[in-house]
């Protein structure tokens, strides 16, 4: 199939004044003799025999697609972009929340971590031995220490598993945690609605035999 | 081929010089040749321990510098034929040593000696790092007492990664010497416990020695300690250079003191 496309301009008007509108296509015809003449509402023979007189194409009483200004579609178009923008955005903040629960990047050491060291971790830690005093551990993601911690430690993820650590500097999502509090074998560090919750995983009992 | 052992702390004043001494004659006195370096470029003090003070002519800087050659600046002990003794430079400081002379210095060393133990200075800068770098083992003192213990950590964590056997995948040997015990102490809780200490450092411990009055006046005396038979340091600095030669010594726990011994032998006749 072969076809054209074309853009055509059209001169849309009602008629309510035979006479007015006679006059005015009298006057304006040199700018009016390549429009579409449309007309809403009634017309009479007079008018189409005039229109026809003149040589002008008409319709009547149509709804042709109006395409938009080049302004509206520009401000259309910067809209949806900041949409778009907007909507990646947070997309991406709910992956990075999502991220932490995930085991993302798990860095797994056996290594004593000695006095002087810093440990920069990108994602989560299972560390299986000692922080020694004056060693520094910084993470993203969780972190889980089955050993005795005497350095720093920074921790951004969703949650820490500590061991009692009297001597440990520990910071969770820029708040400092009192480590008396970690007062069990195993502690778990979480942070729910913005408060910080500790709670013991292996609490110090004595089992007792029948 | 000998042995090179470095004796290094990390903090300084816990005994590494009067171990160094008292070890390498502990380890001469057990018919081993051995030497010991002074690697405390600028302040060096055991020639005063060893009592070989007057002795020194040529150092170990002029060694590396090719000023005098090895055998010129080796002093051989008054003690002990088998040890001998080389000198740091009094005069010059750490930036004069450089990886390439230390390697060929301690090399030669290592084909004439059995023991070659590097005196280290004290703290973690170049002249630490010169000392460690070829060493085959290393002897880490310390006090029964925190800042002692972080020191020594953070030495460790260097050797573990700077020592040139390590940069090869070998593993360089790690013992402990636990200096200045005061048993006392120990029993009423003031002071570290040695297997606190080995939880922390996570190194094998080869000897404890006790705190001893005898070593300061041994020292400056130019007789180290391990020459007194009475001595309870002396003692304990017998058993380690026993234990670094091979032999069998059992642990003597100095951490019971003999009077709280006493008293409870005296408590079961009341």
């Amino acid at each position: 199939m072969q076809s054209n496309q074309y853009s055509v301009k059209v001169f849309e008007t009602t008629i309510s004044d035979e006479q007015e509108f006679k006059e005015f296509f009298n006057i304006n015809y040199t700018l009016f003799k390549d429009h579409l003449i449309l007309i809403q509402g009634e017309m009479s023979d007079d008018i189409k025999n005039y229109l026809k007189d003149k040589k002008l194409q008409y319709l009547q009483n149509m709804n042709l697609p109006k395409g938009r200004s080049r302004k509206a579609l520009e401000k259309e178009f910067k809209r949806l972009e900041i949409e778009s923008a907007v909507t990646k955005q947070i997309a991406e903040a709910e992956l990075k929340k999502l991220s932490h629960k995930l085991q993302n990047n798990l860095t797994v050491l056996d290594g004593m971590i000695r006095s002087g060291r810093e440990l920069n971790i990108d994602g989560d830690l299972l560390l299986l031995n000692r922080v020694n005093s004056g060693a520094t551990i910084n993470t993203t993601g969780n972190l889980i220490i089955t050993q005795v911690v005497e350095g720093a430690i920074r921790c951004n993820g969703s949650f820490m598993m500590l061991t009692a650590s009297p001597k440990a500097n520990i910071v969770f999502n820029n708040v400092e945690v009192d480590n008396s509090l970690l007062e069990n074998r195993l502690n778990r560090v979480e942070l729910k609605n913005d408060e910080i919750i500790i709670t013991p995983v292996l609490k110090k009992e004595i089992n007792w035999a029948l | 081929m000998g042995i090179v052992i470095a004796v290094i702390s990390g903090k300084g004043g816990v005994g590494k010089t009067t171990a160094t001494a008292n070890l390498g004659l502990g380890i001469a006195l057990n018919g081993k040749k051995c030497v010991v370096v002074d690697f405390d470029i600028g302040q060096r003090n055991l020639d005063m321990i060893l009592g070989l003070e007057n002795r020194v002519v040529y150092d170990m800087v002029q060694v590396m510098e090719e000023e005098a050659n090895l055998k010129q600046a080796l002093i051989k002990s008054k003690v002990s034929p088998n040890l001998y003794f080389l000198a740091a430079s009094q005069t010059k400081d750490k930036s004069v040593l450089n990886s390439k002379k230390v390697e060929k210095l301690i090399s030669e060393l290592k084909e004439d000696f059995d023991f070659v133990i590097l005196d280290s200075p004290a703290g973690i800068e170049s002249g630490f790092e010169h000392t460690i770098e070829f060493a085959d083992a290393a002897i880490i003192v310390v006090n029964p007492e925190v800042s002692s213990i972080r020191d020594a950590d953070r030495a460790i964590g260097i050797l573990d990664s700077k020592s040139a056997k390590v940069k090869n995948g070998e593993e360089v040997l790690k013992w402990l010497i636990i200096n200045r015990i005061v048993a006392d102490m120990v029993e009423s809780g003031e002071m570290l416990r040695s297997n606190d200490i080995l939880e922390i450092l996570d190194i094998k411990l080869i000897g404890k020695i006790p705190e001893d009055k005898g070593v300061i006046d041994a020292s400056n005396q130019g007789k180290p300690v391990i020459l007194d038979k009475k001595s309870i340091a002396g003692q304990a600095y017998t058993r380690i250079s026993g234990r670094l030669c091979g032999q069998k010594v059992d642990m003597k726990n100095v951490e019971i003191s003999d009077s709280g011994l006493f008293k409870k032998i005296a408590g079961i006749f009341k």
